[in-house]
């Protein structure tokens, strides 16, 4: 077992600088560089460009300009970020909180939401409620995210009961705690949904669809002749053997917490990571996309990993090693 | 009141863009600054100066009540470091550097004793004054830093507010990065109102960061926000909640800067490739003044206006704003809307369609077709490129637009030069001269051909001329009978065709007496003055 | 296959949501006859108009169809009214110029409303059906053929190969897609035209997508790999590709037929998050996606409400394709399981 974990361990890391290389070339691959939009203000001459370029080494050879990188980041420093003229784990570390509350709330509903629906609607097949569960999921993750939380953010406008974006509101800091808390719940209720609807509907199908496959099977009709109450049947029996397979999912999760969902913060102009990130690989801060897409690749393998975990945890029957 | 992104740093030295520069104008002041009524120089850190004879050496006599945040006062030396140790320093990239210098060479500057500082200059510099707004920085705060060769890095937005030390009317309390900086009171401040009491009145000014256009307005109509800059879209949606919500809608005029579509007119080859930078048959087209003339007759500015802004702009003549002020010229060649001109026009220039399919040809036959680039984002700059191209393909010629990011679209104007035409904007003020990189023939933003080694055709010639006459010239009427001049020159020979300027639209909470809106100044330029209304 | 028709065709919903992509995608076809406008026809004095509805009565008295004229004014907050001038008749022409039905000029039709630059929307969503329905299936073709042949190989052959495109795999489905779509578009020569652009767009989206499929792919080469069939034919001495392509990979039909109708929708969304960022198909070219952020803007909620239709069809097609996808799921899942 532990040989394995090594050895995966050893696979990803040379999978991140693999794919930490792919990115950075994919920058550079296209002409000019952050600095090019100094270069169309009038005040400016072409000499105070160059000594910009020269302070952060942006003429320098690709592969010299990697090597920096690298070595850098083996040290724990991220590279700068040009834009905010800050080191770039810094204005990440800024936004990272942010983009993770969303991220958890999000999840915590997903899931909070889903499986219960999910095994509700399994217990309803074939009727109507079920049939209307399924069509308002296949709504909710058909519509555009974005498009989406721009008419629920006019709608709110009209009825003023939230608070429309951001995340706190403008006297935050000398509220006591308790209102805190309600101040960043409330601003959190738009983006939150908006972000939730499509996992929601498509995890509780997802638990719906394995808890129906469950219930079909032998073993439960041998539960239900040996006089089982029903109750005991179905959240002791088939809900453990549907809900396992999906607790791989969790791990995955995990990985997209700090992904953070670009377009629907900027409409609801939440301040987190995924608005940095595309501010960052737009205006070619080089860095800060770099120090994002490699917390994001790690998170990404830590998710994997524990995804697989736990799937060789919750399951028996898989084991390691034991392929043909 | 709403910014629509983070300042990227409070050094005020290193700063380039206007996100950073709201900022910084709330923390730090400078010699001069202007008064946003009649755009004349006004007294603000310096309370009064002499120029000698020969126009080369300026004093300055300094406040003696002004104090930085922390209370220390300003004194010359502040002065002189700002210039000599941060401007100056070859190690600091600054773009200040280059309105302080003319032809490459700085200015001297020293100090006379603790309250006087003296400039010297190699040439006369009309601006001088106006440049006298730049902002002064603390010696004590920020020598160590220079001399451990970090100040390009010191000051950043990771900085601890209270740190940042000015000699403005606010001072830094809280920065949280993508929601909100807030200001507060400085209670050193040393201008006084006319009961003597100190300014300013009011505690706090919040600035929400607020990147969405539509997200800022909601939250205006909340309430959380008291100030908003409008688009003329908004206006509709605004003005009938004007008394319901409690706030006024000013328009002040036509914006500064300006808008244009710019050929790519570069002669010149690639030294790498030995291939021409713009294709030859294209620079035939490009380079020949009634093709850009016709081109000019048939923007339909009205409909931009009335479409890209909703009624709410102008059509634009020439590189300088109306809102300008004294160096506005309003007496240049005009090309209106009309097409039957424009055809003509092209026809003349032997630009007809031979074959029938729609395309006009030019005199050897090659189709007119080219590429259109704009940037993306830029919402209504979009829609504009979109109108105008639809415009060139009424006259027949095949337009391909192209929207890119806008650090591509710099790159190609300043570095490769492979592009056809462009529509794009620039910023832009009330001092003519500032212009100088977009009008010299050497200048890096002289856009359809620019760095030349010599002026390509007489009318750039002249304008070499204009500029380096007029940036000396201290005789305010014989500057202005110059850059009249240029101003024509620029309509005549069309370089650049200009399209339309936006109106400067924003709404204000009624809450707050003193209020004294300009188009220079925008509401706030006198934010030290204003207070809120009782029972708001 | 004819017990999945079967099983398909008693899901109502799914039947009907069939239906509802064959006519999108019939009226994509025939856009250039269904249309009354060519999608860059402007006329700007008619930015925004409201939909005008056709008229068959002429003061009380039946009449050939037609529409009134429209004077554009300003009211006194800068809002846009159209008054209806009942004077100008404009009768409704059928079959002319290749069109099924345009109106008398000056006159203007406008079934669902006109635009910023008084475009008709009815007109543009259909052109834009055209691209944003086919980038879906086109998307989908090429990253499914990529991840069809890459998983396949992968899992034939096990071993290195296995372990190497596997990796490769893994890394591209690392790098965040929304990212790697953006750097991607803009390595796109900038003068290309309009069709050029569109088609890099497809490329683009669909080197995001391919990873994931391999991977399951290639978990059912590996089991596949085993059966009794493809020792046969390795015995015959068949080539290696011809067993996969021609006996490995029909198995996984089912999988793939159903994956792909769960993801031509993100193709669609893809190209609308594009086009959001004014990256996707460029304008005058309509594309579900570039009317979509068009229509982001708070004043056209109340002002102009027709403006948001692309949202709304964006919208059904994605529920018709998952509604139809899940029912074919469910319907091969007899079949699925023998595998």
């Amino acid at each position: 077992m532990i040989a394995h974990l090594l050895r995966r361990l050893l696979i990803s890391l040379l999978l991140l600088a693999a794919m930490s290389f792919l990115t950075f070339w994919l920058m550079h691959a296209t002409p000019g560089n952050f600095f090019d939009s100094l270069k169309l203000n009038p005040q400016i001459s072409a000499q105070t460009i160059a000594d910009y370029e020269k302070l952060y080494h942006l003429k320098d050879p690709l592969v010299v300009q990697y090597g920096h990188w690298l070595l850098n980041v083996c040290r724990g420093e991220f590279g700068y970020s040009f834009y905010y003229n800050v080191p770039a784990g810094h204005i990440i570390a800024s936004r990272l909180w942010n983009t993770f509350i969303l991220s958890l709330t999000s999840l915590l509903l997903t899931w909070g939401l889903a499986i219960p629906l999910g095994i509700w609607a399994a217990l309803r097949h074939g009727r109507m409620a079920d049939g209307v569960l399924s069509f308002l999921s296949f709504a909710a993750f058909s519509a555009p995210p974005f498009f989406l939380a721009m008419l629920l953010l006019y709608a709110v406008s009209q009825w003023g009961i939230l608070p429309l974006g951001g995340m706190h509101s403008a006297g935050y800091d000398r509220m006591p705690f308790v209102d805190k808390l309600i101040d960043v719940a409330r601003h959190l209720v738009i983006p939150a949904v908006v972000l939730s609807l499509a996992s929601i509907a498509s995890l509780q199908r997802l638990m719906r669809g394995n808890m129906l496959a469950q219930l079909r099977q032998q073993y439960i009709l041998a539960a239900r002749a040996k006089g089982l109450p029903e109750t005991e049947v179905i959240y002791r029996h088939a809900l453990r053997n549907a809900f396992n397979p999906m607790v791989t999912l969790l791990g995955y999760e995990f990985a997209s917490l700090l992904s953070g969902a670009a377009l629907v913060e900027i409409v609801c102009s939440w301040p987190g990571l995924g608005m940095l990130m595309l501010t960052a690989v737009r205006s070619k801060d080089v860095y800060v996309v770099m120090a994002s897409m490699l917390m994001g690749g790690v998170l990404l393998l830590l998710g994997n990993l524990l995804a697989d975990f736990l799937l060789v945890w919750v399951d028996p029957r898989i084991r390691y090693g034991a392929k043909k | 009141m709403s910014v629509p992104s983070d300042p990227k740093t409070f050094n005020e030295i290193v700063a380039s863009e206007t996100s950073s520069s709201a900022v910084t104008n709330m923390l730090f002041e400078g010699l001069t600054t202007v008064d946003p009524f009649t755009l004349k120089v006004i007294p603000c850190l310096a309370q009064s100066w002499e120029v000698s004879a020969d126009g080369l050496q300026w004093t300055f006599h300094l406040r003696k009540d002004a104090r930085f945040f922390d209370g220390q006062p300003l004194t010359s030396a502040d002065v002189v470091f700002t210039f000599n140790d941060l401007i100056y320093n070859p190690g600091i990239p600054s773009s200040a550097k280059d309105i302080f210098s003319v032809d490459g060479k700085i200015f001297k500057v020293e100090a006379l004793d603790e309250h006087t500082v003296r400039f010297t200059l190699p040439v006369k510099f009309a601006p001088f004054l106006r440049a006298m707004g730049q902002a002064i920085l603390p010696k004590h705060k920020l020598s160590p830093a220079v001399k451990d060769g970090k100040f390009a890095f010191t000051w950043g937005v990771n900085t601890p507010p209270r740190e940042i030390t000015g000699t403005g009317p606010f001072f830094l309390e809280e920065y949280r990065p993508g929601e909100r900086l807030v200001f507060k009171r400085n209670p050193f401040y040393w201008k006084t109102d006319a009961r003597g009491l100190l300014l300013p009145y009011l505690d706090r000014v919040v600035f929400l960061i607020i990147p969405d256009p539509d997200a800022a307005l909601l939250k205006f109509i909340d309430g959380e926000l008291d100030y908003i800059a409008l688009r003329g879209t908004d206006y509709p949606l605004l003005k009938p909640q004007e008394t319901r919500k409690n706030f006024t809608i000013y328009n002040a005029g036509a914006d500064f800067g300006s808008n244009f579509l710019t050929f790519n007119q570069n002669p010149r080859s690639n030294p790498k490739t030995g291939k021409p930078f713009v294709d030859p048959v294209k620079l035939a087209w490009f380079s020949n003044l009634n093709f850009r003339r016709a081109v000019a007759h048939a923007i339909d500015k009205p409909r931009i206006i009335e479409i890209v802004s909703n009624g709410f702009g102008y059509p634009q003549t020439g590189p300088m704003s109306p809102s300008s002020g004294f160096f506005y010229n309003p007496k240049v060649k005009v090309y209106d809307y009309d097409l039957a001109a424009a055809r003509k026009l092209l026809a003349q220039e032997g630009f007809i369609d031979r074959n029938g399919d729609g395309v006009i040809e030019d005199k050897q036959g090659h189709p007119v077709e080219f590429n259109l680039a704009t940037n993306a984002g830029g919402g209504s700059r979009e829609e504009m490129a979109g109108m105008v191209r639809a415009d060139l393909e009424r006259l027949g010629m095949k337009v391909n637009a192209q929207t890119l990011e806008f650090n591509t679209l710099v790159a190609k104007l300043m570095s490769s030069y492979d592009w056809d035409a462009i529509v794009l904007g620039l910023t832009g003020g009330v001092e003519p001269h500032f212009g100088q990189n977009v009008w010299l023939s050497s200048g890096q933003l002289h856009l359809w051909d620019p760095k030349q080694e010599k002026p390509g055709t007489d009318w750039e010639q002249r304008l070499d001329e204009i500029f380096t006459r007029g940036v000396q010239e201290l005789d305010e009427d014989k500057r202005k009978v110059l850059y009249d001049e240029f101003q024509a020159i620029a309509a005549e020979q069309l370089p650049v065709i200009y399209t339309v300027l936006g109106a400067d639209l924003y709404a204000v909470r009624r809450k707050f007496g003193n209020l004294k809106p300009s188009a220079y100044g925008g509401a706030w330029h006198n934010i030290e003055e204003i207070y809120i209304l009782k029972d708001q | 296959m004819h017990i999945t028709l079967e099983a398909f065709g008693r899901h109502k919903a799914a039947l009907a949501c069939f239906w509802v992509l064959v006519a999108l995608y019939a009226a994509a076809a025939f856009a250039p006859v269904l249309a009354p406008y060519h999608f860059a026809d402007e006329e700007r004095g008619y930015s925004y108009c409201p939909p005008t509805p056709v008229e068959f009565l002429d003061n009380g008295r039946l009449a050939a169809p037609f529409v009134y004229g429209r004077q554009l004014t300003f009211d006194e907050n800068h809002r846009r009214v159209y008054l209806i001038d009942k004077t100008k008749k404009y009768p409704l022409r059928f079959l002319g110029g290749g069109r099924l039905f345009t109106v008398e000029e000056p006159g203007r039709l406008y079934i669902l409303g006109a635009d910023s630059r008084g475009r008709d929307l009815f007109s543009r969503l259909l052109y834009g059906a055209r691209i944003s329905l086919s980038i879906g299936l086109l998307g989908v073709l090429i990253s499914f053929g990529l991840g069809l042949l890459i998983g396949g190989i992968a899992g034939y052959y096990g071993g290195v190969a296995d372990a190497f495109l596997m990796r490769t795999c893994e890394m591209f489905m690392l790098v965040p897609g929304f990212y790697l779509m953006l750097a991607l578009r803009s390595a796109v020569p900038d003068n290309f035209n309009s069709v050029q652009v569109y088609l890099m767009v497809v490329v683009i989206l669909s080197l995001i997508g391919w990873a994931s499929l391999a991977r399951v792919i290639r978990g059912m080469a590996l089991s596949l790999r085993e059966r009794d069939y493809v020792s046969a034919a390795k015995l015959l001495g068949l080539p290696d590709m011809v067993i996969i392509v021609r006996h490995i990979l029909p198995h996984t039909i089912a999988y793939s037929l159903v994956a792909i109708m769960l993801t031509i929708p993100g193709y669609i969304l893809g190209e609308a998050g594009l086009s959001l960022l004014g990256l996707g198909i460029q304008d005058p070219v309509p594309s579900w996606g570039n009317l979509l952020s068009e229509s982001m803007g708070i004043v056209h909620i109340p002002f102009a409400p027709w403006i948001l239709l692309p949202g709304l069809f964006i919208f059904v097609t994605v529920v018709c394709f998952n509604v139809v996808g899940d029912a074919l799921r469910d319907a091969l899942d007899p079949m699925m399981k023998e595998i």
